[in-house]
This record gives structure tokens, C-alpha cells and sequence, in this order.
């Protein structure tokens, strides 16, 4: 699945976000922490060096009682086997809350009159608990914001910087390479983007003008061989009238000028499609599809008499639409013509016309076609078959011309040909 | 008959002169513009076959040239260029016929000698051939006076074969004479032996001698022998 551009960078930067504010807090926890005990430590390490240098001189054993009365968190106590200093954690029932604080505490062997003491100091400390929830209700804070910050952001740049690449996108996307509308990228601040516009115009203006000359390159084609042409159809025309021929001679000018017919038809088609191309059939008007249908029907019966055919029609006859005449006519007798080419004795076409398509279904090949290349020039199913493989093509051409939708379609041993309109 | 031809492809222009005239046609053939303009200016014809693309220029220039000498001659323009534009342009300028090459040689016969009856006869015309007269205008062919059952195809096809007679017609060019503007869409010839029989039997149903011969493997033949 395809995501849009933006929903990509958020996510990478969202994602990152998170990973770091997860690895960051316990690191911030434990830093906090060590920050905070060794504060603590460096305060009882202060009051004991106070309490050695100023208190203890002065302090007599009757005092002590009375130093443990006023001082809650520095006592003097029964000698423990103490060495030296010792900091530790420890617990004190907190009688006013009715919790265990944690404290932190540091007891030190002193002699006062020559008698062993403890001297035992203590802080409170902020307990682990609340820390933690501080710490995590910070994070959730700095994450929200950042959320909210990240997607605010992405909005802005989708609005403002992504926005000459969409006007590109969405030019590029309605350009057609055989229609006339060059796409006139928009000039924009930002470099990338002008680098983009410049290179897809140059690509465009390139490949259009490789499409025109060849465009071109055809049109000329066809247009230079119908001299030749010409020369070829009136030689022959003159060599039948010179002599007497043998029948076999007969059938090789027949064939010769079958060929030269072909040729001939092969040549026009392709001038047509060049025509369409060239947009040499602009003019539209309303037609009656009907009509249409009913003018050349005697031709193409006529045509359709060769194969046995039977042609059978259920023709609205109310239907037109706003076409090119020549070309409607065009596509007419080309489906026309593609039902009856295709076709097998004794078969049967059927020309539908409703009110919004035009169907010409016709008996065939017992095999459905392969839809994918059917509408290709010289795109045959059946390379030895009479047709020139410009029929379908240029039927395309014609539907595309006036924005109507060709479909394909086999069924009950018909192959169907459908215009929507 | 006497026919000007402005024609810079030598090949195409000799295989026409060579075929009109059998058919009592003097055919006289200029290249470029300059000598038909010459040409135009000195004599009178009864039909101008005229291509577009000169070397010296386009064709349309003869047209104009015959505007203004006031002349009346029959042009037709023979041209492988063939766009709508050019064919109305074509006729503004007053041709009288537009045929696209390639075309067959019977096919330009049929339409000169169509051309110079509209414009001898004014559209009251008559074609005859010994027993049969054709009447172009009401469409009816009569027999030895008595008038046939035929359709406006037979009759197109009696006056195509008439009109090139004693020569051989390919099947291909007889197709693409009946179908039109639709030969381009032609699939196949065979229609045309359905038409040829349908008309034999009826000229011979009306005492008519059989003027169509088959020339095996090629085509008919209009002949009286």
C-alpha cells in the first residue's frame, strides 16, 4: 500500500520522537536520581564536617539528650561497631503522613568525653515512586506536544511547501501526449522543485516534439507513397488493356492489383489516423446515430453477402450525439466492417444502438480475443487474415476523439464490440 | 475530345494519355505551371486533369488563371493530397470533380466523360450505345426503346462499362467504382460478380446482345463484336 509523501515523514519523525523519549526517561530517571543523592551525600557530608569542627568540641555527654530533642535529623546514638563513615539508604516510619519515607543517612563513630557515639545524620529523600511519576507525566507532556507540534508542522508544510510539487503531480497527471496542452509549470522559491519543474518540461518538450516528427514522419509516409502508388495502380491499368494474357498471367495481374488495392487502403487508413491526430476533424454536430446506421447498411449487406451472413439490428432511432460527422461515419463502418471481416459463414451480426451505446456483436472464433493489444495498429489476432490491423485502431482513435468508452467483450460465441456514448 | 493533362509524375501521365486515347480523347500533357498556363491561355479544352503539387507551384493557381481568362473548362483535380480543406478549396475555385490517387485509369475515364456531358448537355443527358439508351437524369435505361427494370447500381455500373468500352476492368476497380466513398472499406470483390450477372441477365432479358464479356481471372470486358 502507497502512502502519502507527508504521512511518510511524520511517521520517521514521530517514530524517532517516541524511540528517543523511550530510551530518555529511564536515562533522565537515573540520571535524576544520582544527581539527587549525591547532593544529599555532599549535604550530610557538609553537616558532619560542621558538626566535627564546630558542635562536637563543645558537645559534653549530659547535651546529648538534649541535642536529640531539638535536632530530628542529626542524633547522637549509642555506638554502633562502626569504623568509619558509612552512607546507606534506610526507611523511617513518618508518623504524620503514615508512609515510609526514604531517607538517606550517614553514620559516623565520634567520642564525645572520651565515651564511643554514632553520630547519625539523615535527609529525606523524594521517593522513587513520585519521581517516576513526575518524570513520566513530564515525558507524556513533551511527547503530546511534540505529536501535536509534528503534525501541526506537516500540515503547514503540505500546505505551503509540497504545494508547487502537487500543481506539478497533478499537471503532469492530466497531460496527453497526443493532445495539445503543454502543461505550464509555475516558477517556485524553492530550488528542487524549480530543478523538477525545468526537467519534466524539457522531458515534455522533448517527447512531444519526438511524437510530432513522428506523427509527421508518418503522415509524409503516406502521403509520398500515394505517387508511387498512383504510378503502380495506372501501370497496371494500362498492362491489362495491351495484350491478350494467358488466364494464369490473368490471375497474377488480379492478385497484383488486389495487392495494390490493399496497399492503397492500407495507406489511406494510415493517412486518416494521422488526420485524427492532427486534429483535422474538429468540427462537431449533432448526428443521428440511426441515420448513420441506416446509410451504409445496404453497402455492408451487401459486403456481408459473400459470407452468408445475416445481419440483424435493433436501432433506437432517436439517438444522436455531437460528433464529427466524417468520423462517426468512420467508426460506423469500421466496426461494420470488423463484424463481417471476422466473422464465419452462415454467421450473424447484431447491431444494437440504445440510448447511451452502440454494439456490434458478431459470430467468430470460438476463443475470446486478447483484449489487452486489441485496439494496437497492426495489432492482429491473426497475422494471415485480410484486415490491414488498422480498424480497431483507428475505432479506438475515433472513441477516444470524442471522449466515448470502447469495450471488448465475449460472450455465447459472440465477440462484442460496445461504444458508450 | 480534346483534354489537357498538368502532370509532373511522367510515368502516371503517360499510362493516362495511353489509355484515353483509345477512347477518341487528344491528350495534351504539360509538367509545371507555367507552360499550363500557356497552354490555357491559347487553346480550348474540353476538360483539364490538374495535380496540386507542382514543381513550379500549386495547382490552385490554374484555377484562378481560368477565372480570370473567363473560361469555362471542366477541371478536375487529380491529387494525393486529400484533406477536406482542399477539396472545398478545390471547388470554390470552380473544379468540377476531385479524384485522390491513386485511382484506377477507368475510374478518371467515367468521371471526364461525366464531366463533359454535364457541361455539353446542361444535365439533359443522354447516353446511347447501339440498342441501349441511357437517360442519366430520370434513371432509366430503355432496350430498344422499351424501358427496363434496373437499379441506380446497374445503371452505374452499365454506363462504367460503356464508358470504358473495349477495355479490360479489373474486378478491383469495378469494386471500387460501385462502392464510392466507401472503397475504402472494401473487404472483398466477390459482390461484383453478383452485380455483372444481375445485369447481363437483364440486358439479355430485353433482347440486348451480350456486350459483357469475362476476361478469366481478371475482370469484364464491354465489347461489341
Amino acid at each position: 500500500m502507497t502512502k502519502k509523501l507527508l504521512h511518510k515523514t511524520s511517521r520517521a519523525y514521530l517514530i524517532f520522537a517516541v524511540l528517543i523519549l523511550i530510551i530518555a526517561a529511564p536515562l533522565f530517571y537515573f540520571l535524576t536520581e544520582k544527581l539527587y543523592i549525591d547532593d544529599a551525600d555532599e549535604a550530610l557530608i557538609l553537616r558532619k564536617n560542621e558538626f566535627l569542627q564546630f558542635s562536637i568540641a563543645q558537645l559534653k555527654e549530659a547535651d546529648i539528650s538534649i541535642w536529640n530533642k531539638f535536632n530530628r535529623d542529626i542524633k547522637i546514638i549509642v555506638a554502633k561497631p562502626l569504623q568509619k563513615d558509612t552512607i546507606f539508604y534506610s526507611y523511617y516510619y513518618d508518623t504524620l503522613n503514615s508512609e515510609n519515607e526514604p531517607y538517606r543517612e550517614l553514620n559516623l563513630p565520634v567520642s564525645i568525653e572520651g565515651k564511643p557515639y554514632t553520630y547519625s545524620a539523615r535527609i529525606n529523600l523524594v521517593e522513587t515512586e513520585d519521581l517516576m511519576k513526575s518524570i513520566a507525566l513530564l515525558f507524556l507532556i513533551i511527547i503530546s506536544l511534540l505529536l501535536v507540534g509534528l503534525l501541526i508542522i506537516n500540515k503547514r508544510l503540505s500546505q505551503n511547501l509540497w504545494k508547487p510539487f502537487y500543481e506539478t503531480l497533478q499537471k503532469i497527471e492530466q497531460f496527453e501526449i497526443d493532445k495539445s496542452n503543454q502543461p505550464k509549470l509555475t516558477n517556485t522559491n524553492i530550488e528542487e522543485f524549480n530543478r523538477l519543474n525545468q526537467s519534466i518540461e524539457k522531458l515534455i518538450e522533448r517527447n512531444t516534439s519526438i511524437y510530432h516528427s513522428q506523427r509527421e514522419f508518418i503522415e509524409n509516409a503516406a502521403h509520398e507513397l500515394q505517387t508511387p502508388l498512383a504510378v503502380f495502380q495506372a501501370k497496371i491499368d494500362t498492362l491489362i488493356q495491351s495484350a491478350e494474357f494467358t488466364e494464369q498471367q490473368n490471375q497474377i495481374l488480379s492478385s497484383l492489383n488486389d495487392s495494390v488495392s490493399r496497399l492503397n487502403r492500407l495507406n489511406k487508413n494510415l493517412l486518416l489516423l494521422s488526420k485524427i491526430e492532427n486534429d483535422n476533424y474538429n468540427e462537431k454536430q449533432t448526428i443521428s446515430l440511426y441515420e448513420a446506421i441506416e446509410k451504409h447498411l445496404d453497402f455492408f449487406t451487401e459486403q456481408a453477402k459473400a459470407k452468408n451472413l445475416i445481419i440483424k439490428t435493433e436501432l433506437n432511432e432517436t439517438v444522436s450525439t455531437n460528433s464529427n460527422p466524417v468520423l462517426t461515419e468512420i467508426l460506423i463502418s469500421n466496426l461494420f466492417l470488423n463484424a463481417i471481416r471476422h466473422n464465419i459463414s452462415d454467421g450473424q451480426i447484431v447491431v444494437i444502438l440504445s440510448s447511451n451505446s452502440l454494439t456490434f456483436s458478431n459470430t467468430g472464433q470460438p476463443q475470446p480475443l486478447v483484449a489487452d493489444k486489441l485496439f494496437n495498429r497492426f495489432a492482429k489476432s491473426n497475422p494471415s487474415e485480410q484486415g490491414n490491423g488498422l480498424g480497431l485502431a483507428i475505432i479506438k482513435k475515433i472513441a477516444d476523439l470524442n471522449n466515448w468508452k470502447i469495450t471488448y467483450s465475449f460472450a455465447d460465441n459472440f465477440h462484442s464490440f460496445s461504444v458508450a456514448f | 475530345m480534346k483534354l489537357l493533362l498538368i502532370e509532373d509524375e511522367k510515368e502516371l501521365a503517360e499510362s493516362i494519355r495511353s489509355y484515353l486515347k483509345g477512347n477518341s480523347f487528344i491528350c495534351e500533357w504539360v509538367n509545371n505551371l507555367k507552360n499550363a498556363i500557356d497552354k490555357i491561355s491559347i487553346y480550348e479544352y474540353d476538360c483539364i486533369l490538374l495535380d496540386l503539387m507542382l514543381p513550379d507551384g500549386n495547382g490552385f493557381e490554374i484555377l484562378k488563371e481560368l477565372k480570370r481568362q473567363n473560361k469555362i473548362e471542366g477541371v478536375i483535380i487529380i491529387s494525393a493530397k486529400e484533406t477536406l480543406d482542399t477539396r472545398i478549396e478545390g471547388f470554390n475555385l470552380g473544379a468540377d470533380d476531385y479524384l485522390t490517387k491513386p485511382f484506377h485509369l477507368s475510374e478518371l475515364l467515367v468521371r471526364i466523360q461525366a464531366l463533359i456531358r454535364r457541361k455539353n448537355f446542361k444535365g439533359n443527358n443522354l447516353v446511347a450505345y447501339n440498342e441501349i439508351e441511357i437517360d442519366i437524369r430520370s434513371k432509366t435505361v430503355k432496350v430498344k426503346s422499351k424501358k427496363i427494370d434496373i437499379t441506380k447500381k446497374e445503371i452505374d455500373l452499365l454506363l462504367y462499362l460503356i464508358g470504358n468500352e473495349n477495355k479490360v476492368l479489373s474486378k478491383s476497380a469495378i469494386a471500387e467504382h460501385l462502392s464510392g466513398d466507401m472503397a475504402d472499406m472494401l473487404d472483398n470483390h466477390d459482390f461484383v460478380y453478383a452485380h455483372i450477372k444481375n445485369l447481363k441477365n437483364k440486358l439479355k432479358d430485353a433482347g440486348c446482345s451480350d456486350y459483357i464479356k469475362t476476361v478469366y481471372g481478371l475482370g469484364y470486358k464491354w465489347q461489341n463484336d
